[in-house]
């Protein structure tokens, strides 16, 4: 089984770790359990079970990969793709409790940065490219390679997690003379290996379950690949970008400006001299909102906050123009497609 | 060596049932077979009559996760070897074979944290006195501790975790987390899983094993990767055919959304003592470690 890639057992992470994601982990249960529970109403428990089941199941079949390797793939994006994401993060959260439980797989103080790994980073990265990359009406072909693609990227970026937990090991606990106390390689060591090992290797064979399954089930079963709840509502996204504008004037509490984004003046200052090119350049271009500033507003927090509002209507306008752009010349390109079949050879 | 088909005389290389080269069907049956092999091992373990097998399961679970615990906290290389001391000292106090268990810890979590680690102990990754040099590479003295240290405590908290695998039966561990108020749903789901694991388990032994008794030769990687997700495909669609089925089950035998147990758990004057002795062993090891460390 991929228990060196991905299984932290336990010794290798520091209490002030372990404790953080058992604390990360509480509220995201929490959260996934009563969104499980409006979805799947009392069915979900047989349906979870069955998931977890498919989720351990899946981790003893042997990929072939290349030149008679093997592999064994985590499958949680594969899940994610048909329980959705927030069914995916129970569903894995238990085969992996059972792994621990039953078979002594994954340290128990390690449990919660295993979960976050496996059963809530791989799952949300995975479905959410999958479904950014098949797009509204997929094809077939284009469907299994999201899979695949979408797989291999979350488990890299799964690996790229597993990686910084043991990479920052050395920072938070180590002798005065230097010994290692729980993992001994920094992040420059732990991250680059975990992403190399999961990008030669453990994300091929992840892909290609993926991918396979997806493909299998286009041709038997494509009703299990219809888009979940979790990925119609948008709600949420909405919100969050309510409070990130609300938010926005904490910006100008800010002493100094940004590393890198000097003004003339500031260029001086640092350097003692305004480069002839960076003066020439520099003042090409006048924009309508300097600073964040809203031209006519004296209140600089009032100010900063409609050039918030601003900015965002004009990403979210250009986007959606672009997006209606794009759904209209996609929807010509089927309707002329849609021509009847070829009368068959007779 | 290849020989003629019985049935249809095409010339084929026969298929290796033993060893390297074996074929991919019957590898990961013998895989399959092992776990289920452990399961009922444990299961046969959790019942027999010892000392950590007689403590109420909530006890056991509180006071082992607390051993989990205090191994993580402790940073002196003796007191770490004392604790895995303890783990055989209970092992052999609740019959579980101290050479299988010592074999398990050492052989599946010792020996790889040992090879992770060992390429930390060179002065390129641990700077310190030198310990000892290998042709051009030099072995550190706070590396080689820290590799000890490390291999130490991943012994010590498998150790622990594998009494508690070993130990305890998995419906008294579903029992106990249900008397810790964990939520009636988590407890249930995890009690369907497992058993519709080792179903699916024997399911797709079953399935390889017919593979590896009609396989003359060994396929491409491309053929064997294609029956593979075929495979995966299948048990995906058995497994949420079977969660229909589970559910229409439930329903007919008047399922209304609670769980009750039927069997109640009682805390004994032994589980009392072995609670105190947990405690005290911990308070104990953690205040060695601090005057070890200081």
């Amino acid at each position: 089984m991929d228990i060196v890639a991905m299984h932290i057992p336990d010794g290798y992470l520091g209490p002030q770790t372990y404790i953080v994601f058992w604390l990360v982990m509480l509220p995201i249960w929490f959260v996934a359990a009563r969104k499980v529970k409006r979805t799947l109403k009392s069915r979900q428990i047989p349906l979870l079970a069955l998931g977890a089941a498919f989720a351990f199941i899946i981790m003893m079949f042997n990929v072939p990969v290349v030149g008679g390797s093997t592999g064994h793939a985590v499958g949680a994006t594969l899940i994610a793709i048909i329980l959705g994401p927030w069914a995916a993060v129970i569903a894995v959260s238990i085969a992996l409790a059972i792994q621990c439980g039953l078979f002594g797989d994954g340290g128990i103080t390690a449990f919660g940065a295993n979960c976050f790994n496996m059963a809530v980073v791989i799952p949300f990265v995975g479905y959410y490219l999958y479904r950014l990359l098949c797009g509204d009406a997929p094809s077939s072909s284009r469907r299994t390679l999201s899979a695949g693609v979408a797989a291999y990227i979350a488990i890299v970026a799964g690996a790229i997690c597993a990686g910084f937990e043991f990479g920052i090991q050395p920072y938070i606990a180590h002798a005065a003379n230097g010994q290692a106390l729980y993992a001994p390689y920094k992040l420059g060591v732990a991250v680059p290996a975990m992403a190399l090992e999961h990008m030669l290797f453990f994300g091929w064979v992840e892909a290609f379950a993926t991918a396979g399954v997806v493909a299998v089930l286009q041709r038997t079963e494509p009703t299990l690949l219809e888009a979940k709840p979790a990925a119609r509502s948008m709600r949420w996204l909405w919100g969050a970008i309510g409070v990130l504008i609300l938010l926005t004037p904490i910006g100008v509490l800010a002493p100094g400006t940004a590393w890198g984004e000097w003004g003339p003046d500031q260029i001086a200052q640092r350097i003692g001299y305004v480069p002839s090119g960076f003066e020439k350049l520099g003042s090409l271009w006048k924009a309508a909102m300097p600073d964040y500033a809203t031209p006519g507003v004296s209140n600089a927090m009032i100010g900063y906050l409609i050039a918030a509002v601003v900015g965002t209507l004009l990403v979210v306008g250009v986007t959606w123009g672009v997006g209606a752009l794009l759904a209209r010349r996609r929807s010509g390109e089927t309707s002329g497609r849609t021509s009847p079949p070829p009368a068959p050879a007779e | 060596m290849s020989a003629p088909c019985p049935c249809c005389e095409v010339e084929v290389a026969p298929v290796r049932r033993r060893g390297r080269g074996r074929s991919l069907a019957r590898r990961t049956a013998d895989s399959l077979a092992r776990s289920i092999t452990d399961v009922l091992e444990n299961e046969e373990i959790a019942a027999r009559p010892g000392l950590l097998q007689r403590i109420d399961p909530r006890i056991k679970l509180i006071t082992l996760l607390l051993f989990a615990v205090t191994v993580s906290l402790v940073h002196s290389l003796w007191v770490l070897l004392a604790l895995i001391a303890l783990t055989c000292v209970f092992a052999a106090l609740s019959r579980v074979g101290v050479a299988a268990f010592a074999r398990k810890v050492w052989l599946s979590a010792g020996l790889l944290a040992f090879l992770i680690a060992v390429p930390s102990a060179l002065a390129w990754f641990t700077p310190g006195e030198a310990a000892f040099t290998l042709g051009p590479l030099t072995f550190t003295e706070p590396g080689l501790l820290g590799v000890a240290t490390l291999v130490a405590r991943v012994a010590a908290a498998a150790g622990f975790a594998l009494l508690v695998v070993w130990t305890m039966r998995w419906s008294d561990l579903l029992r106990a987390l249900s008397a810790l108020r964990m939520p009636d749903v988590v407890v249930a789901t995890l009690g369907m899983a497992q058993k519709q694991i080792l179903t699916l388990l024997r399911t797709v032994e079953q399935i390889h094993l017919a593979r590896e008794s009609r396989t003359l030769t060994l396929g491409t990687t491309k053929e064997n990767r294609d029956w593979v997700t075929e495979r995966m495909a299948f048990v995906l669609r058995k497994s949420m055919k079977t969660a229909d089925d589970v559910y229409d089950a439930m329903l007919a035998r008047g399922y209304t959304g609670s769980m009750p147990s039927l069997r109640r758990l009682r805390v004994g004057a032994a589980d009392w003592a072995w609670l105190a002795t947990s405690v005290t062993i911990c308070a104990v090891t953690l205040a060695a470690s601090r005057m070890a460390g200081a």
